[in-house]
């Protein structure tokens, strides 16, 4: 069945250029279904990156969806996550994007700048969807300039992940509110009484240093560009570069060479910073055991963490808005869905489904525990703006990182590289 | 510049009037020339030509891909060339392709060389010897090549005995260029099949009249079989040189996708990849890659210009 | 054209010297060609002994072989991934490469026949363009070809895959067809014309069979390029039951999970049989079907 240029090229660039959601109403009218059968049925595109157990659970979910509604049928796509917005540009930038797909923060604002989203907001005025329900006020996540542009499925945050045995075994241990200073004299202790290093390179990860920033009262980005200075920065990096020298981070020559193994799991080093849910790797990678310890504080309280999301979003230029809407409603708040899906994709984002779910596998447990330990301790603040471009940003921080790291480019030069790539990449 | 004047092996010899000459048989010459050109011709204008018209004019905006190309006349080309991340790329382009390619050849030469002889289990040698590029630059590759040249596994091993420790290659941004370069010698099997195929075409003659002159191995290696086979060697330097300069799925498996550390296996396609497809700059990509056709296509035009001197097609060597 | 005639040239400079001598030459080309081949396959042998190690012990081991070898990469391999059977992924496969060569062998030989043995008008600008494209890398060349392919209405089908090959775009076997032409004599398709042969009969019955090395050439090339293509199916391809091995195999991969590299390295492992296979059989075509000397 040849995918034919239903929507014609024009049409989306029309799309494209204007207001999403009023379009992609109209875009409807009149066009006649390529994917769609006789029997008034439509079919919708539903891509999403992810492993095989995120797979197998979301066909699970889709025949349930199915099941329930006989009229739209959804075609699968899948792929690994590099993989997925390599496709996924090529496809958005040929008028040919899926109909519903997994999205996460950082690309909300560079996807609706190039008009791909849809609002989901008018889909909900239009009772197609139901934005009611979320928990700890994670439906933001998905809103941008008062748009609802994805709407969450989990919620997840940034942790401190470690190995378990080697804290234990140098007597030292991780609490709720330890300070800066007390977590590198831990790490200190761990190098000296065991050997390896106390982290595998804090430095390089944009979100760490997203809630080193939030704890002294600035964020990462802002709305439009980045919330610090070329100063800020530098400090950071310099920093981090002589906690390289000194051991307490580990060679940065052997975790590249261990990659994409952690240096966590490979034993290079007894912590490392990541999103909560990204934890079960290392379970699996490695021969330790491993837990999820608190983030580190300035004050001796406030964390900065947040809770950020994956998200479904819908193409503005579907011809099937109201089908998508109902689809995503149905993947958000369908208790059996949620049973289905377990916390594969974060912490289900609604009570229905959060309700309908009790993990009982410790890695599970462990990040439920995680969280909840983190949402009482009340230091979960409003998500960090992602401008257009932060994805860009991303990768830099890290690439530059590393280069600080080897002792190629000096912590000054890196962030004012940073600097001037983060500008050609907001404003592309 | 008449590229078929110069390369054909025939080209010397000098030409009988066709049959049927005179301005109807050249007339049916010319439309069977187009005829059995044609699908190269359907193929070129559709998939190449029109393509490429479009990635020359992109290479004069700012274009992101979705909102419509914005002209910017040189400004992609000044970018460019003050760009440390583009001059770091063209300098790991730049070594790779020399370090690289004569390498290549001189095993693919040696191995070829040594499997034109007629000895038992010829086919399973060559079989054997064309394996690694039969595997391509799949992510197994990526994995092996990561754990051979690791810390303390057999390359640096191996180094060790001769006193030099590098701590392995991949890791260190002064080293993994090299692991790349190996990955690259390693699969000779290509320049390896057309060197024996072009062994096979010497005239055993030659060689019989050469060793009754009392000529030695190296005398008969000198004098006939490099000679002889120039003109593959030609075709090898030209297709090697032009895939070193765009090798990209390489460095894309061994680097585990990053191309570095620290930009250290940032070869040209890989940065022209990261700037188009990570960082949606399709302007900035097309200048890229016009400059690089630039570049290669002096490359080629020397290589053509040189082989009038060095290589002899099949009339002169007789 | 007989096996002896074909017989290598260096083969000759032994040919004559007494038994005694020819055994020791034997032995010490036997001792060379192993040891050379020794190093260029462990590579091979660790890709091997990796995919008999448990999962987690694959990255960044240092180990040539297994400790505990281990059925479970493969054995793992029949159950497919995420509902799609290895099968699926081969079938695919099998259909882009087999249409891939049948593509090239017709499109580039019909072109490469043009440049070589016919004299027509403007062949010098073409031969100069057709180079000019192998310079031009393939990434600029995606998104127009896409946007093009979109609008003809052929994505998600093997379309966008082997146009190109049915078209001749790939200058590499057409340039390499015509220098194969180019070196065979004249004198035949000359002949060929005086007896009253048309270009289709010159290029049928004499000048095709006689570039068969070629010809398997870029049939080999070919088949293994579209065999490890990854970006094309990638961008292309979006059912999952169409994605080819190359793409199959990503899937073994979860940056956000348990990446399940032992069943990977084994189904690369697998994915090399047809290769393997493919070459196997042509590959005695390859050099032992070069005519030309015989002929002379």
């Amino acid at each position: 069945m040849p995918e034919n240029g239903n929507v014609e090229r024009r049409t989306i660039l029309r799309v494209a250029g204007a207001s999403a959601a009023g379009l992609g109403l109209t875009a409807t009218a009149g066009c006649g279904g390529d994917s769609d059968a006789g029997d008034g049925s439509v079919t919708l595109r539903y891509a999403w990156w992810g492993g095989e157990p995120r797979t197998l659970a979301i066909k699970k979910t889709i025949a349930l969806f199915e099941k329930k509604y006989p009229k739209i049928r959804i075609k699968p796509e899948f792929t690994d996550y590099a993989a997925f917005w390599e496709k996924f540009q090529t496809q958005a930038s040929g008028g040919n994007p899926p109909d519903v797909f997994q999205n996460a923060v950082g690309f909300l604002r560079k996807y609706d700048k190039r008009g791909v989203l849809m609002d989901l907001k008018t889909q909900a005025d239009a009772g197609n969807l139901s934005l009611e329900n979320f928990r700890n006020g994670v439906l933001a996540n998905g809103q941008v300039d008062g748009k609802q542009l994805g709407v969450p499925v989990g919620a997840n945050t940034m942790a401190l992940v470690i190995d378990v045995k080697a804290f234990a075994k140098a007597g030292v241990e991780a609490k709720f509110g330890w300070t800066w200073d007390e977590y590198f004299a831990a790490l200190q202790t761990i190098q000296d009484k065991l050997r390896i290093a106390g982290d595998t390179g804090y430095f390089t990860i944009m979100y760490l240093y997203d809630l080193y920033l939030r704890q002294h009262g600035k964020a990462f980005f802002t709305d439009t560009g980045l919330g610090f200075t070329e100063d800020d920065l530098t400090q950071w990096w310099a920093d981090g570069y002589k906690r390289v020298k000194s051991g307490l981070v580990a060679d940065p020559k052997k975790i590249e060479q261990v990659s994409p193994k952690s240096g966590l799991s490979a034993g290079l080093a007894a912590s490392e910073f990541t999103w909560d849910n990204f934890s079960i790797r290392y379970e699996g990678e490695g021969e330790s055991d491993y837990g999820l310890a608190p983030i580190p504080t300035t004050n001796g309280k406030d964390t900065g963490q947040y809770l950020g999301s994956l998200m479904l979003s819908a193409f503005s230029g579907t011809k099937h808005p109201k089908e998508a809407a109902q689809f995503i409603g149905f993947m958000v708040h369908d208790p059996e869905a949620g049973r289905i899906m377990g916390y594969d994709r974060g912490i289900l984002a609604t009570t229905e489904q959060y309700d309908a779910f009790k993990p009982t596998d410790p890695n599970n447990k462990g990040v439920a525990a995680y969280e909840d330990e983190v949402a009482k301790a009340g230091v979960l603040g409003k998500i960090t703006p992602h401008p257009s471009g932060a994805d860009v940003v991303e990768a830099a921080f890290l690439r530059i990182g590393g280069e600080i790291a080897q002792g190629r480019t000096k912590p000054a030069d890196g962030a004012k590289a940073l600097f001037g790539e983060a500008e050609a990449a907001f404003a592309g | 510049m008449t590229l078929v004047e110069e390369s054909p092996v025939h080209a010397v010899r000098k030409r009988s009037a066709a049959p049927g000459a005179g301005r109807r048989g050249r007339r049916q010459e010319n439309l069977a020339g187009y005829l059995f050109m044609s699908p190269w011709i359907a193929g070129f204008l559709l998939l190449t030509a029109g393509p490429m018209i479009a990635s020359l004019y992109y290479a004069f905006t700012s274009y992101n891909l979705f909102t419509p190309p914005k002209w910017v006349g040189l400004d992609n080309f000044t970018t460019m060339f003050q760009d440390p991340r583009w001059q770091k790329s063209v300098e790991v382009t730049l070594k790779y392709v020399v370090v690289a390619t004569p390498l290549k050849l001189l095993l693919a030469l040696g191995v070829a060389m040594l499997l034109a002889q007629r000895r038992r289990g010829q086919a399973l040698y060559r079989a054997a010897f064309y394996l690694p590029s039969l595997i391509g630059a799949s992510v197994s590759v990526g994995f092996v090549w990561r754990a051979l040249f690791s810390d303390d596994a057999v390359v640096d091993r191996t180094q060790k005995i001769f006193g030099i420790d590098a701590g392995g290659w991949i890791g260190n941004p002064d080293y993994v260029l090299y692991a790349l370069v190996a990955l690259s010698i390693w699969q000779f099997g290509a320049p390896m099949v057309i060197f024996l195929a072009g062994l096979k075409q010497v005239p055993r003659e030659l060689y019989e009249a050469a060793e009754m002159d009392g000529a030695g191995p190296v005398r008969r290696f000198w004098n006939i079989t490099l000679p002889m086979l120039s003109p593959v060697l030609f075709f090898n330097v030209l297709l090697e040189s032009i895939h070193a300069f765009q090798v990209f799925g390489s460095a894309y498996v061994v680097s585990d996708t990053r191309c570095g550390p620290a930009d250290a296996t940032l070869v040209y396609t890989c940065y022209l990849y990261q700037k188009g497809f990570k960082e949606s700059q399709m302007g900035f990509a097309s200048a890229m890659a016009w400059t690089l056709v630039v570049a290669v296509a002096l490359v080629t035009a020397v290589l053509f210009w040189s082989q009038k001197k060095w290589v002899h097609y099949e009339e002169a060597a007789k | 054209m007989s096996g002896t005639t074909s017989a290598s040239a260096s083969a000759s400079a032994v040919a004559r010297p007494a038994n005694g001598r020819r055994r020791i030459g034997s032995v010490a080309w036997h001792v060379g060609a192993l040891l050379v081949l020794a190093v260029v396959l462990y590579p091979v042998v660790w890709v091997l002994g990796a995919s008999f190690k448990p999962s987690e012990d694959i990255v960044a081991s240092l180990d040539l072989l297994p400790a505990k070898p281990v059925w479970t990469n493969f054995s793992g391999l029949a159950d497919g991934i995420s509902d799609i059977s290895i099968g699926s992924f081969f079938g695919n496969s099998l259909m882009y490469a087999g249409l891939a060569v049948v593509g090239v062998v017709m499109s580039s030989s019909l072109t490469a026949y043009a440049f070589a043995k016919i004299r027509f008008a403007g062949r010098n600008l073409l031969f100069t363009l057709m180079i000019g494209t192998l310079l031009l890398p393939y990434h600029v060349l995606l998104i127009p070809q896409y946007v093009l392919f979109r609008h003809l209405g052929y994505i998600d089908t093997l379309v966008p895959l082997v146009a190109g090959k049915f078209l001749a775009v790939e200058a590499f076997f057409v340039f390499l067809m015509v220098q194969f032409m180019r070196g065979l004599p004249r004198e035949l398709d000359e002949a060929a014309k005086l007896d009253g042969c048309g270009h289709l009969r010159t290029y049928w019955s004499i000048v095709l069979p006689l570039s068969r090395p070629a010809v398997i050439t870029s049939a080999i090339f070919t088949f293994i390029n579209a065999w490890n293509d990854f970006m094309g199916p990638l961008i292309y391809l979006n059912t999952p039951s169409k994605y080819t091995v190359s793409l199959g195999l990503m899937m073994f991969r979860d940056q956000e999970g348990i990446s399940d590299y032992g069943s990977m390295i084994a189904m690369s492992l697998v994915a090399l049989v047809p290769v393997v296979a493919f070459f196997m059989a042509f590959q005695r075509y390859l050099i032992d079907g070069m005519a030309t000397s015989g002929l002379k």
